[in-house]
Parts: structure tokens; C-alpha cells; sequence
């Protein structure tokens, strides 16, 4: 059973662990018994969970909002000239 | 929702204005899973290249910002491969004082997270959230910030993200544990305890 007990910083790793792969049972009994006993380690994962949300909300977020970070005019030329050259060698 | 806010078009335009039409996207899209302006700006260029010289394979299937932007992922992909030859990526760095400090000598938290009472969706509506969420990305090393926009934007598993650094995966899940842990907690320093949410 003692292997079973883990303390806060083991528990966020595992936790962080388990949003990577599936965590074998033990480990998952582990986490599963210490998140019932401990508030923050709790409060973690949903933070985690939230987090991982909000990183794919965030490209979204970033297109709706007309954005400001465009190519710089020097390198938009350059590619632009780069691709004209290869369109007209290939008509 | 499509991912320019044009009306996306299943037949393509002519290439005259690709660059014009798709250009700033093909390069933020690069950029936040580069962090390096030049090299996004080249690896747009070769996604232009490389379309144009495939075009007879776009079906229509899908929008051709998406067919662009896979060309586009291959190249970002392909780009961190090679990178990570030239410049591997160090064993586990020791853990920054920061995160250290989080926990007491028996593994304890001695600052416990606070609570999170806002679902993502809410978040969208916070401008400056969302501001913060990025200075607090910066924070993060390149290399930490690529994995981790590998793992989370990509959702490319972590063996595959093993072979791109050529990483073991043990050192894998710990620097995306590292990268989780400072993003959590720059939130909380920066957003969750200054602003208490008050959009309910």
C-alpha cells in the first residue's frame, strides 16, 4: 500500500503525466486516491485541463481578433518575388 | 468558425495572390510553433514553393488554408528535426528556483493553486487574458515552448515528439511536466490572483 502513497510534487508530475499517456493502474489508483484526499493537487488538474484548452483556443482566439502580426513588408516582397519567379518558370 | 475569417474557398485562387491571401497566416501559424521570425518567414516561403508545385494534387476536399497549412506543418516539423541535430536538446536541465520553491522538503505545496472558477470558453471573452497567456508563453525557453506547442497544438503524441528532439520519453514528459508548471503558475500570478473573473 505505502507504494500507493505519494506526496504533492510526485502527484503533479504524474498528473501532468497522464495528459501525455495512459498512466499504468497503479499509478492511476495512486493519483486517483491522493486527488480525493489533497484540494490543491485537485485545483492543479483542473488548472491543467484548463490550460490545455485554452492553447487551442488561443490560435482561434488570436485569428478572430483581426490580428496585428503580419509578414514584415521586406519579407513579404521576398517571397513574393521568389514565388512569381517559380510560377513563371513553371507556365 | 474557418481559421482565416474569409469565406474559404474549395477551388483554389491563382497563385498571383496566394501570398497576399494566406501569407500572414501561414506565418503566425509557423511563428508560434517556431518562436523565430526568420525562420517562419522561410519555411512560408518554401510551403508557397512547394504548393504551387503540387497543385494538381489539391482536391477540394478540404479548405486550401488547410492544404496549406499541412504542407506548412511537414516543413515546421522537418525544420525542428534538423535543428535539434545541429543543437541537441540538453538532458533535464535542473528545475528552474521558481518551480522548486513550489513544494517543502516532504514534497508539499507550500503555495497551493488557487481555484480556477472560469471554463476556457468564458476566458474567450477576456481580451487581456489572453495577452497574458502569451508573455507568459515567452517565459518559456524556444525549445520547451516548441515541444510543448508540439504536444498541445499538434497533438503529435509523445513519441513522435521523442523523434522529432530525439529525446527519450521520460524527458519528454518532463520538460512538457516544466513547461505546465510555469504556465500555470504565470497565470495564476499574473491573471487568477489580480483579476477576480467577474463575468458570471
Amino acid at each position: 500500500m505505502s507504494h500507493w502513497m505519494h506526496n504533492c510534487k510526485e502527484i503533479t508530475r504524474m498528473v501532468s503525466e497522464s495528459l501525455d499517456r495512459k498512466l499504468p493502474l497503479h499509478q492511476r489508483m495512486g493519483i486517483r486516491i491522493h486527488l480525493f484526499m489533497c484540494k490543491f493537487c485537485s485545483r492543479y488538474r483542473k488548472q491543467l485541463l484548463i490550460l490545455r484548452e485554452a492553447m487551442r483556443l488561443q490560435e482561434r482566439y488570436l485569428e478572430d481578433t483581426k490580428p496585428s502580426l503580419t509578414l514584415s513588408p521586406e519579407a513579404r516582397e521576398r517571397i513574393n518575388r521568389s514565388f512569381i519567379a517559380s510560377l513563371n518558370k513553371s507556365q | 468558425m474557418n481559421e482565416t475569417g474569409t469565406a474559404d474557398n474549395r477551388h483554389m485562387p491563382d497563385p498571383e495572390i496566394w501570398v497576399d491571401q494566406y501569407g500572414d497566416y501561414l506565418f503566425r501559424f509557423a511563428l508560434s510553433r517556431l518562436r523565430d521570425r526568420s525562420a517562419a518567414e522561410d519555411l512560408v516561403q518554401e510551403t508557397f514553393l512547394a504548393a504551387l508545385h503540387a497543385r494538381e494534387n489539391f482536391k477540394g476536399r478540404s479548405s486550401v488554408t488547410t492544404w496549406l497549412t499541412g504542407i506548412l506543418q511537414h516543413k515546421i516539423i522537418d525544420h525542428l528535426r534538423k535543428g535539434s541535430r545541429e543543437q541537441p536538446v540538453e538532458d533535464v536541465e535542473p528545475f528552474t528556483p521558481t518551480l522548486d520553491d513550489l513544494f517543502d522538503e516532504k514534497g508539499k505545496w507550500k503555495i497551493g493553486p488557487s481555484k480556477w472558477n472560469v471554463s476556457p470558453m468564458e476566458l474567450y471573452e477576456q481580451k487581456e487574458f489572453w495577452r497574458i497567456l502569451a508573455l507568459c508563453l515567452l517565459e518559456l525557453s524556444d525549445r520547451l515552448a516548441q515541444i510543448f506547442a508540439l504536444r498541445e497544438l499538434e497533438e503529435l503524441n509523445t513519441k513522435e515528439i521523442c523523434k522529432v528532439f530525439d529525446i527519450s520519453a521520460t524527458n519528454c514528459w518532463v520538460m512538457l511536466y516544466r513547461a505546465r508548471m510555469l504556465l500555470r503558475r504565470c497565470l495564476e500570478i499574473n491573471w487568477f490572483s489580480v483579476k477576480t473573473y467577474e463575468g458570471k
